[in-house]
């Protein structure tokens, strides 16, 4: 703050000293002919440059000089500029010592004094040294992105950033990270699996041809990695292929040990299936979709101003048939841009 | 802390400008006020100047306590366009706005020592006041240093269109022209005020529409280049109202630029001169208005707000409205010039600002007329190319078959027919051209060949000029060679940017007329015929860019077998903005371009993945930047003409 000061000090005193140094040189000035003289003498005497360099014909020549002659003796006769007024001296001082004044004023209005500059470097500086169980989703995924930054080659910190990015809600990245994480150790079953897992959180729990593609490779290079085997299936079954997938899970239900709790699920949704003779609609969603959401939301909760981010929260909930988050979220969205039509419509596109 | 003092150097520029006003008026009379208000007058620049480094340095640094960075920077984003950010949003390019607008007026404070001390003190005076104008709503309506109070963690990014090379220098091209002409109109106000204008006022005026109209050539073409590789639809000009308003100022820069001249050399036109040199700040301000209020959508109208529309508009009615009171109630009292006779270079001079004018006129209700349409409650109406093709074009043409005419006739009295006696040959070549192109390209596209033989008659035209001017083939060799090198840098300059005019018509014609477009859903291997290319997709590949992913497609061209080139181009998602854009490929053949799009992926009803390749050949475009480039070096070429330096009286 105190530094702010003198420099904002030394910032007005060098803007005084322009202007009575101008004006002390100005003064001193010595008042010369009329400048339009000079160039009125300058016209003539670069007509007979071009007529000497032979690029003006003789009549053209001379009908040129003798205009150019007629303004230059007009100029000449017209009522010389009136006299200047010395002085001033005062009011130069006044002002020099005014607008410094006033601009503090000013900036105190529309500016924010003691402020302090939070470049980003610095901010990542202060979360590298925090408690990591202070950070949040968002400013644990910036703190890792640096470290992996700094270790290009290691697929671990990849996978370590995929879980943070997604634990903020945003599936993107996570898959992101996870494509290089393969690509740098590609005989890594858990991570392709990993990016399948991330790329059908992108598609909103879809599996898409980028998810399967990914579960099948980590299928290939482990045959039995269970995340793969379960969403491969599960694919199968919201292709149509409900037998084909139920036998997929059946036999994963069965590799597991009798007292694992995901067995039990596992059971339950089998029997729902069969049942229902298909996905049920309001299935219940992956917990990995979940949590992506629910970070997704806890980073508006942080810094709300992020169209686009809820407009995803919106549809996300939508989506997974939360009606009373998704008005929840809705009703916050549209009263912080209850003046942005635009958003307004997206928004409602998205809840519907 | 850099932030901050930024904010106060900004608000610190803003009471010196008020200074700034009072001194430059009241210092007409005393040297010291006079004096003071130079010092001010550099001091508003520096102060401007300082919020803008610290305004860069926010976003070079990521700090999105600043909320203008945490809109529209983000910590991937690549370090040009990091920068580039600082002018890509509504309040940092009001900021680049004032900078370059306070800067003229420094540099007119630092360099004008050859002007009469009571004008150059009221120039500075009433540029202080635009100064005023323009920093109190940057400061109060559009602060580019407001703060967060909590800093998000990661800002939302620039848009992605805007990310791009040629984008991010068009801005402050663009600006240095439209601010540029700023120094014209506190001349034009100035003279007022004294009562005089006069040939020595139109020689100081000339260098500043030079620079001015130069920059805004090049801002323009940038501009137009990127919207032709940037947005993938093969167009280079849409007459977007966007587009328009840069346009217009150009226009009437253009016809400022001729009666200027008259203006110097015989004392003649001065009342319309100063008109003009009020109407092209004026257009200036009206297109920012256009751009920043929200009364158009374009892709490059900032974000909608109505206050800001407000109070741009009332800057633009006060200032423009008091000067051209102003201008009512003095410009009858002007002294009258030197008379000319219909057939002289004056008068080509006031038909070419006829013209011009009109032109400018069909293009300002082009672009306003459905605005004021829908304002009034009609429905909305577009108005395009044809409407622009009908009244835009042959007023231009007219202005071109012209053209050649001016450089060849004697001021004052001159002799058309003479004239038109030089110009045979020029009429010939290029009505030679034009029957070519219409009996061997396409007899259908007689419009097309029309323009092309226009092209041709303004190069030829300028050709049998520099003919006439040196005596070439009438005089001995040594003659025309001392003739040649000693014509004045801006003859030489007048010529190029003459020329380039005519480049610019032929690529123009070219490209419109002859493009071959052709598309189609490609698998690995499909293959497209593009005219007598053949297009085949080799390969496409998923590329890791700095803050996108892409899919980038390998394709090779061939022409009878024989390989010609291998664009790449790509498909960007910019993952902060979840946005996702065109990377357009340009293979440069001669002065044509092959451009290819690669769209989004699908998939074939075998299952196979395909993507929607869209190519274009456009014959000759590369004159449509070329022509340009040459009428802008023609302007710095006239500017650098010794008669223009700025401290006249010097030497003589």
């Amino acid at each position: 703050m105190f530094a702010f000061w003198i420099a904002a000090a030394s910032v007005s005193a060098a803007a005084g000293w322009l202007m009575l140094r101008s004006a002390r040189l100005a003064s001193a000035r010595a008042v010369g002919e009329d400048p339009s003289l000079v160039v009125h003498r300058r016209q003539l005497a670069e007509i007979e440059d071009l007529a000497a360099r032979g690029l003006l014909p003789e009549g053209e020549m001379r009908a040129a000089r003798a205009e150019a002659g007629r303004r230059l003796l007009a100029v000449a006769d017209a009522a010389p500029a009136p006299s200047a007024v010395p002085g001033g001296r005062r009011s130069v001082l006044a002002i020099a010592v005014v607008a410094p004044i006033l601009a503090i004023g000013l900036y105190v209005v529309v500016g924010a004094p003691g402020a302090a500059d939070r470049p980003f470097r610095q901010r990542l500086a202060e979360w590298r040294q925090a408690d990591p169980a202070t950070l949040n989703p968002p400013q644990m995924a910036a703190l890792i992105r640096s470290i992996v930054a700094e270790r290009p080659n290691d697929p671990e910190g990849y996978r370590n950033l995929a879980l943070a990015e997604m634990a903020s809600g945003n599936a993107m990245a996570a898959s992101g990270a996870l494509r290089r994480a393969v690509a740098l150790a590609p005989k890594r079953a858990d991570l392709w699996a990993a990016l399948g897992e991330t790329f059908m959180a992108e598609g909103e729990g879809e599996i898409g041809v980028d998810a399967r593609a990914a579960f099948t490779e980590a299928l290939r290079l482990d045959p039995g990695s269970l995340s793969a085997r379960y969403f491969l299936a599960r694919a199968d079954i919201a292709d149509g292929k409900v037998a084909q997938g139920l036998d997929g899970w059946r036999a994963l239900a069965a590799s597991l040990p009798a007292d694992d709790p995901s067995r039990l699920a596992l059971t339950g949704e089998i029997a729902a299936v069969a049942k229902a003779g298909g996905l049920p609609r309001a299935q219940p969603a992956p917990a990995a979709i979940r949590g992506m959401v629910e970070g997704l939301a806890s980073r508006l909760e942080a810094s709300p101003d992020d169209p686009e981010g809820w407009v995803r929260l919106v549809r996300a909930w939508s989506v997974l048939g939360e009606t009373q988050k998704r008005d929840a979220a809705l009703a916050k969205a549209r009263a912080l841009y209850k003046d942005k039509p635009d958003i307004m419509n997206a928004l409602d596109e998205a809840a519907r | 802390m850099i932030v901050e003092i930024g904010a106060f150097a900004l608000a610190l520029a803003l009471v010196l400008s008020l200074a700034q006003v009072g001194l430059g008026f009241a210092g007409a009379r005393r040297p010291m006020l006079a004096g003071a208000g130079e010092g001010a007058s550099v001091g508003v620049f520096l102060g401007v100047a300082l919020a803008f480094a610290a305004l860069v340095a926010a976003f070079a640094g990521s700090d999105f306590s600043v909320a203008n960075v945490a809109a529209n920077s983000h910590t991937a984003k690549p370090m040009l366009y990091k920068i580039a950010g600082a002018w890509g949003s509504h309040e940092g390019s009001m900021l680049l706005w004032c900078l370059i607008l306070t800067g003229f007026g420094a540099t007119v404070a630092v360099w004008g020592k050859g002007l009469p001390p009571s004008l150059k003190s009221r120039v500075l005076g009433v540029q202080g006041l635009l100064g005023v104008l323009f920093l109190a709503y940057t400061v109060f309506a559009s602060n580019p240093l407001a703060r967060l109070a909590n800093a998000p963690i990661e800002g939302r990014s620039l848009n992605p269109l805007l990310q791009d090379p040629a984008l991010a220098f068009h801005p402050p091209f663009l600006y240095l022209g439209y601010v540029g002409f700023s120094v014209v109109f506190s001349f034009g106000v100035a003279a007022l005020i004294e009562g005089r204008v006069d040939a020595a006022w139109a020689r100081w005026v000339r260098p500043w529409t030079l620079a001015a109209w130069s920059f805004l050539t090049v801002g323009i073409a940038l501009g137009s280049f990127w919207a032709y590789y940037e947005l993938g639809w093969g167009g280079w000009w849409f007459w977007d109202p966007v587009e328009n308003a840069s346009f217009m100022p150009w226009l009437i820069g253009a016809a400022l630029l001729h009666s200027a001249i008259v203006t110097e050399k015989r004392g003649a036109l001065s009342g319309w001169t100063v008109f003009l040199a009020l109407a092209a700040f004026t257009f200036s301000m009206l297109g920012a208005f256009l751009v920043r209020s929200g009364v158009l959508t374009s892709v490059h109208a900032f974000a909608v707000d109505p206050t800001r529309g407000v109070l741009l508009l009332s800057i633009l009615g006060v200032s423009a409205g008091a000067a051209f009171a102003l201008f009512a109630w003095r410009a009858p009292a002007l002294a009258p010039g030197g008379v000319f006779a219909p057939a002289s270079r004056e008068s080509l001079i006031v038909l070419n600002n006829i013209l011009l004018t009109a032109a400018t006129a069909t293009v300002l209700l082009g672009t306003l007329f459905p605005l004021i349409r829908e304002a009034i409650g009609g429905e909305t109406v577009s108005v395009g190319p044809p409407y622009f093709n009908l009244t835009f074009a042959p007023l231009m043409a007219l202005a071109m078959l012209a053209l050649p005419f001016g450089p060849l006739t004697a001021w004052k009295r001159g002799d058309i027919v003479a004239s038109a006696d030089r110009l045979k040959l020029a009429a010939a070549v290029a009505a030679l051209a034009g029957a070519t192109v219409f009996g061997v390209m396409s007899p259908r596209k007689a419009l097309a060949s029309a323009g092309i033989a226009l092209g041709v008659w303004l190069i030829a035209g300028v050709a049998a000029e520099i003919a006439e001017r040196t005596r070439a083939f009438r005089a001995p060799w040594p003659e025309v060679r001392r003739r040649l090198t000693g014509l004045p840098r801006g003859a030489w300059g007048m010529t190029l940017a003459h020329a380039g005019l005519g480049v610019f018509i032929l690529g123009a014609c070219f490209e419109t007329t002859w493009k071959v477009e052709s598309a189609q859903a490609l698998s690995l291997g499909g293959q497209l015929r593009l005219g007598a290319f053949e297009l085949t997709l080799k390969d496409v590949r998923t590329v890791d860019g700095p803050n996108y992913l892409a899919e980038r497609g390998e394709i090779s061209v061939t022409r009878d077998g024989k390989a010609v080139c291998t664009p790449r181009p790509e498909r960007r998602f910019y993952t902060a903005g979840r946005q996702s854009t065109s990377e357009v490929a340009l293979c440069n053949l001669g002065f044509s371009q092959i451009y290819v799009v690669l769209g989004e992926r699908r998939a074939t009803a075998a299952g196979q993945p395909a993507w929607l390749v869209r190519s274009y050949f456009n014959p000759w475009v590369q004159l449509i930047y070329l022509g340009p480039l040459m009428m802008t070096l023609g302007g710095l070429l006239s500017l650098s003409d010794r008669r223009l330096r700025f401290a006249v009286g010097k030497k003589a």
